[in-house]
């Protein structure tokens, strides 16, 4: 037994047979012909790769992903760099074969790269050198006998190069291992978008081996090689455990991923998701998210050490709202105070920060950071659909006030030329029991409604989350909570808007039936619990 | 000669992808472009040469655009970095 450490690549686990292969460098000694023959070898062979390259652009593109079939186009820029190809044809002039002169030439570039004190950039060593092996493979006749053997296997290399990674054939690599390598070579990138378990960087292993059972584990970044009895048990076991979660959540994705949410009597929910930070909006979407209906902005405020710029909430509002692909996303303006101090905001410490200085009682005081936001989200509204929602509403007076600051907002932007979604949604977060028994007049003046039911329950009950002695009250679904929301949603639906909920209750699938009574029209939960309430809402009367 | 300075805000620097995008621009035009860092040349319209330069995240580079059509390869130029290396 003998255990192998290096950087796993993916989580998931393989066992078989391992099988080192090594490439072949003979043909570098081939005999020098004349200039004018090795030229013409030499062009005969980049326009043979080219095609190559193209095909498996093609096929990294429908196998793969747009992203990763990129990898390529660089790989096509390489091959038609004309510092390489000059470099190439003065080897050549030289004296040297093509294939020797094309190894010296990527060999000067890969060191040139791998000089760069720059991981990502040395990384880029090995596309050259990818280049250039593919290219020498093509002048020694274009044969690939790479990848002979007939029984799945796990396969064992010095380095894979991106188009071997590509070319590797699903059904019978179980998992690769590598000598060199590290997470960030595009060869690391496609082998996790392909979901090939694989180990890189574990330094050199003894051909030895050659043929030894093992088990792969990524996640753990660990191989064993001829494991005991006891190891292969342990480890078959978490496989088992690992592919049935896997399993079922891909027939759950497949199932229901792009299907609407609508009840058997025909009430459609959308099922949107809560993120924190524009970095989620991708994972909300593999979800099957039919939007975000709540993206906090405190993130970008508590990672700082001052005042966040317009231009990094709205590169930040942008990146989320493109990803969603006009998908709706609500954003929630600055919502701190209470449990969630900022340093350099400078509140003064008070006796009861939950009724105090908070949300939107910070912005309409603070008009100048109120305005960075709406500035911001405005400017990315043109990326796709936006809707802002204000936090700790209470009065009527509140929205009129926020609604005037956004007017403003526009019309300066506007005189700046910027461009904007002039019809933008303006709406609250119903989270305090004024905002809901005063729904009717507040409606007046919004688009939406979302419930935060966590804030509405602290507020209603007068229970304090943090409190484990009493927080047990809120958790019961309290009747008081539900008549709440259903007097908003009645106020907001008379008036032809639409309500959601984004706090915990929303996830809830004992009260996924109530809400569909209710007609409430969207509901906001984490990402993992995306597919539940997408499938609670279709089992739904 | 029109030129410019700009400065990287990807994290990772001019990577293979941006610098492949700038080379493609860069072609389009028959003005020559020159890219600038630290005193460290590199011709715009190559790839290698580009990413030769080590450019990485807060590098400032100076461009250089000459020929004539100067004027609008600076304008796609400026974009294609803005689009590129200014965030992320």
């Amino acid at each position: 037994m003998k255990i192998i450490k290096g950087t796993g690549i993916g989580t998931k686990k393989a066992s078989g047979i391992l099988r080192f292969y090594r490439s072949n460098k003979s043909s570098l000694n081939n005999k020098f012909t004349t200039y004018e023959n090795e030229m013409k070898r030499l062009e005969k062979a980049i326009s043979g790769v080219k095609k190559s390259i193209e095909s498996l652009s093609k096929k990294a593109k429908t196998k793969i992903g747009n992203e990763e079939a990129k990898i390529f186009e660089i790989h096509m820029m390489l091959l038609e760099d004309e510092d390489l190809f000059e470099t190439v044809t003065y080897e050549i002039s030289r004296g040297e074969c093509a294939e020797k002169a094309i190894s010296e030439a990527s060999e000067k570039y890969a060191r040139m790269l791998k000089a760069l004190d720059d991981e990502y950039l040395s990384e880029r060593a090995n596309d050259i050198k990818d280049i250039a092996s593919q290219l020498i493979n093509e002048l020694s006749g274009g044969e690939n006998k790479e990848f002979i053997h007939t029984s799945p296997y796990i396969l064992v290399a010095d380095d894979l190069s991106p188009s071997q990674t590509v070319s590797l054939d699903k059904d019978k690599i179980l998992g690769f291992v590598t000598f060199y390598g590290t997470p960030s070579s595009h060869t690391s990138i496609l082998a996790r978008a392909m979901g090939i378990p694989a180990l890189v960087g574990v330094g050199e292993i003894d051909e030895k081996y050659d043929g030894k059972y093992c088990l792969l584990d990524s996640e753990n970044g660990e191989i064993i090689i001829s494991p005991t009895e006891n190891e292969i048990s342990i480890f078959k076991e978490k496989e088992k455990e690992q592919n049935r979660i896997a399993k079922e959540h891909e027939s759950y994705l497949k199932e229901l991923i792009n299907k609407p949410a609508i009840s058997k009597n025909g009430h459609r929910v959308l099922i949107y998701a809560n993120i924190g930070s524009e970095k989620e909006a991708e994972g909300a979407l593999l979800n099957g998210a039919d939007g975000i209906g709540l993206l906090r902005s405190e993130m970008m405020y508590l990672s700082s050490d001052r005042y966040p710029s317009e231009d990094e909430l709205y590169y930040a509002y942008k990146e989320a709202i493109t990803e969603m692909k006009g998908r709706r996303v609500i954003i929630r303006t600055l919502d701190i105070g209470a449990d969630k101090q900022i340093p350099y905001f400078n509140i003064p410490k008070e006796e009861n920060p939950a009724l105090g200085y908070r949300g939107v009682r910070i912005c309409l005081d603070r008009i100048d950071i109120f305005k960075t936001q709406l500035r911001a989200i405005l400017r990315a509204s043109v990326y796709g659909k936006a809707s802002i929602m204000l936090p700790m509403i209470v009065s009527e007076k509140e929205i009129i006030k926020c609604r005037e600051i956004l007017e403003e907002c526009k019309n300066e932007l506007f005189e700046e030329n910027y461009a904007f979604d002039s019809k933008i949604e303006l709406g609250i977060m119903i989270e305090t029991p004024a905002s809901a028994i005063m729904s009717d007049v507040l409606a007046k003046h919004v688009d939406f409604f979302s419930v935060g039911t966590n804030d509405l329950t602290q507020y209603t009950l007068a229970v304090d989350r943090q409190n484990p002695k009493v927080s047990y009250i809120g958790e019961q679904n309290h009747e008081a909570i539900l008549r709440l929301i259903e007097i908003a949603a009645n106020a907001i639906h008379k008036k032809g808007g639409w309500i959601g909920i984004c706090g915990e209750l929303g996830a809830d699938l004992t009260l996924t039936q109530k809400f569909v009574d209710m007609k409430i029209d969207e509901l906001s939960v984490s990402s993992p619990y995306l597919l539940g309430i997408r499938k609670r809402v279709g089992e739904c009367l | 000669m029109e030129q410019f300075t700009f400065v990287i805000k990807d994290k990772n620097g001019m990577h293979a992808r941006p610098a492949g995008a700038f080379v493609n621009e860069a072609k389009k035009y028959n003005s020559s472009v020159t890219v600038i860092k630290e005193g460290k040349e590199a011709n715009g319209k190559r790839l290698l040469s580009l990413m030769g330069l080590g450019a990485t995240c807060n590098s400032i580079l100076n461009i250089q655009i000459e020929g004539d059509d100067e004027k609008e390869a600076k304008i796609a130029i400026e974009k294609v970095l803005k689009d590129n290396l200014s965030e992320g």
